[in-house]
């Protein structure tokens, strides 16, 4: 009798717990889950969507086509390249600026603000200002010139043209990653520093030992996003190239390469399919990274 | 980022939720029509717009909103077709007619057709390019051919009283064009300005009797008599250095690096001369046809259409508004505007385009021209032809090698979507 009551009362508790949720869970199911199962049944099938839809289950065709389509290969490298190069390059420009702008510097808050200048300002607007600061005649190849270095045809040559896109990404994003960087050094408490400066520690010891150990954790968040945001590289190369992903695929990133298919080719099935390969690299480099991280915790 | 794209995404759904309330929400006596069409120019879009307002006047129970989709036009009708949100005319390139003829999402036009709307007018080559197995999909608006412009003044500087015959001639001239005025090692004037894509290559890959599609519908890029042609070009920019594409000297099209003097030749088609005349008000240009290569004449030839959404709720007005735009006193005004020549024989010789010293080699090439279209696979094939040829042209392989490498990846993607 009294087992049952309280049964009941769980039940009851319970059922007005999902009753609290039931917006957020409607919300979750119908933009997150409805969507992610769609596309696992999208991948899964010939899709056939202009005129007359039909879906035809192909099971995993749409995958194995995938192992044998040059171009995913050829975007896969260039993403690779783009995200080896990047992330490490953004973010230690981002710890070196926030190092330069923590120091007590005349007129620090006016850098700060330059600085953050390309984070807020447009991916495309960016884009479009680069091109022209790319352009065959145009400023950077006029100040190479100058100073007597070599020129490129930076837009035009398959050799720089993924260079390109990744100095002109790696100015706007850093800052964004130094502002966070800055947040955490202000976290640091002083009088670590202050004790490790009675001990005899000098600037160059403080930084290995105080400093870039208590970072840690920052430096984690910063390369997981910032792996993230270069993995789905999009609208940079999508202006670039006018949507080609040239010359000569060599801005051809691995969105850019979904976004063909599915805008341009219509194959839905194909683009959904190699939307979920991104996926699961994406999950696989960030859980390799996790496991990198705590390993290093227990130490 | 993550708040980036879903803004992006919210603002499209937004998008697409008044697109769709405005189209549900007119009386019974006025339809308001969707037009959309790309626009080369501002001037296009004025001569448009003036024959739209006309028009209204004479249909009142008909309203037509004309807008203009900026860029990735397909993709954005492709899209909207699926999505059930397409405007109710539209333009439609010929290359890529046959993939929307083919599924079904255009409405046929026969039934439409009235004797006196006279079919016949029409070249008949720009007619059928709309055509599928008998069936009238779209009505040709106008036509353009490629010729080839060159800058008088240069000419000149360089001795040359006459444009190039052929293409041999043109090679020679190039070189007496291209010029390093401050001999710093940079060139400051090439011979000819070209673009390395397959809309404007296709005739010179077919000059020598190669085709760039085969029957059943793959991509044929590697034939000996494909390449033969090709390797002009290919020759010219690397052994010669008298060509230059626009990216090369930092130009976003053919007739910019005309209009700033960088190249002294270019071929180009009717839209350029709008374009030049008002934006390049000093430059002294004349127009020849293309010079020939191994002895023929050759050219490309683009058209566009009109055509209607299979499913739009006002047929009837919708073909009204075709009618209007492309019967003998629509199209001839529409012509008058000279972006492109008018699509009717009668209209081309009243407008008297084939005796105007400008217009005249687009008329002529006409009657040669290659039609850009090639079947519902020449987008894929494109793709790749680009590509590779663009490193044909930066020597990274041989053009026979890149052309090897595109047919074979283009025939392996046609082949994978017949799964």
């Amino acid at each position: 009798m009294f087992k049952s009551l309280i049964k009941s009362q769980q039940r009851q508790e319970a059922f007005s717990g999902y009753l609290f949720m039931f917006p957020t869970l409607l919300i979750l199911g119908v933009f997150l889950v409805l969507p992610i199962l769609f596309s696992i049944f999208l991948a899964t099938h010939r899709v056939q969507i202009l005129g007359e839809v039909s879906y035809r289950f192909v099971g995993l065709r749409n995958l194995t086509r995938s192992t044998a389509d040059p171009r995913v290969g050829i975007a896969l490298r260039n993403t690779l390249e783009y995200v080896l190069i990047v992330v490490p390059v953004q973010t230690i420009l981002a710890l070196a600026l926030a190092l330069i702008l923590d120091l007590k510097i005349r007129g620090k808050s006016w850098f700060r603000v330059i600085f953050f200048m390309p984070t807020v300002t447009s991916a495309a607007v960016l884009t479009l200002i680069f091109m022209w600061i790319y352009n065959s005649n145009g400023l950077l190849n006029n100040l190479l010139e100058k100073v007597g270095l070599p020129t490129y045809n930076w837009l035009g040559d398959p050799n720089v043209a993924l260079k390109s896109i990744m100095i002109m990404n790696i100015w706007s994003t850093a800052p964004f990653f130094m502002v966070i960087y800055l947040a955490a050094l202000q976290d640091i408490p002083t009088y670590l520093y202050e004790a490790a400066k009675l001990d005899g520690a000098n600037e160059m010891d403080r930084l290995w030992n105080i400093t870039l150990p208590l970072l840690k954790p920052v430096t984690f968040f910063i390369v997981v996003m910032g792996i993230i945001g270069t993995f789905q590289l999009f609208d940079q190369s999508y202006i670039f190239s006018g949507g080609s992903g040239g010359p000569n695929n060599a801005t051809l990133t691995f969105v850019l390469l979904i976004y063909q298919y599915a805008f341009k080719n219509l194959d839905i099935g194909y683009a959904a399919a190699l939307a979920l390969v991104l996926a699961l690299i994406i999950m696989l480099v960030t859980a390799i990274q996790r496991r990198l991280f705590k390993d290093e915790k227990a130490n | 980022m993550i708040w980036q794209s879903f803004g992006r995404w919210f603002s499209a759904l937004l998008a697409i939720l008044a697109l769709t309330a405005c189209t549900q929400t007119h009386s019974n006596e006025i339809a308001t029509l969707s037009l959309s069409g790309w626009q080369s120019s501002p001037t296009e879009r004025q001569a448009l717009e003036q024959i739209l307002r006309e028009f209204e006047a004479q249909h009142p129970q008909i309203r037509v909103r004309f807008e203009v989709i900026a860029d990735q036009y397909m993709d954005v009708i492709k899209t909207r077709l699926i999505g059930d949100a397409a405007p109710d005319v539209f333009f439609l390139d010929a290359f890529e007619a046959p993939l929307l003829m083919q599924h079904g999402v255009l409405e046929p036009l026969d039934r439409y057709i009235q004797p006196d709307f006279d079919l016949a007018d029409f070249e008949p080559n720009l007619l059928n390019a709309f055509k599928l197995q008998g069936t009238i999909y779209g009505i040709p608006k106008d036509f353009s051919t490629l010729a080839l412009f060159y800058n008088r003044r240069q000419f000149a500087d360089a001795n040359l009283s006459n444009p190039p015959q052929t293409w041999e001639q043109l090679r020679d001239d190039s070189r007496q064009l291209t010029l390093d005025r401050n001999r710093n090692g940079r060139i400051d004037q090439y011979g000819l300005g070209i673009s390395p894509e397959l809309a404007r290559q296709k005739f010179v890959a077919q000059a020598y009797g190669g085709t760039v599609v085969d029957r059943r519908g793959y991509a044929a890029l590697a034939s000996r008599r494909s390449v033969r042609g090709l390797q002009l070009i290919i020759d010219q920019y690397r052994q010669d250095r008298t060509a230059a594409t626009p990216s090369d000297v930092g130009a976003s099209s053919g007739s910019e690096m005309f209009g700033q003097q960088r190249v002294a030749m270019v071929l180009e088609g009717p839209w350029a001369i709008p374009y030049l005349q008002e934006t390049f008000s000093d430059l002294e240009f004349a127009i020849a046809q293309v010079p020939k290569i191994n002895r023929r004449s050759g050219t490309m030839v683009y058209t566009t259409a009109y055509v209607m959404n299979k499913r739009t709720r006002h047929k009837e007005a919708a073909w009204e508004l075709i009618e209007y735009l492309t019967n003998k006193t629509g199209m001839k005004a529409w012509g008058e505007a000279g972006i492109a020549l008018p699509s009717r024989k009668s209209v081309l010789a009243q407008l008297g385009r084939d005796r105007d010293p400008l217009y005249s080699p687009f008329v002529k090439g006409a009657s040669y021209a290659t039609l850009w279209q090639a079947g519902e696979n020449l987008p894929a094939i494109l793709t790749h032809f680009n590509n590779q040829f663009v490193s044909a042209l930066l020597g990274q392989k041989s053009l026979q090698q890149a052309m090897e490498d595109a047919q074979q990846a283009a025939n392996r993607e046609i082949q994978a979507q017949n799964y």
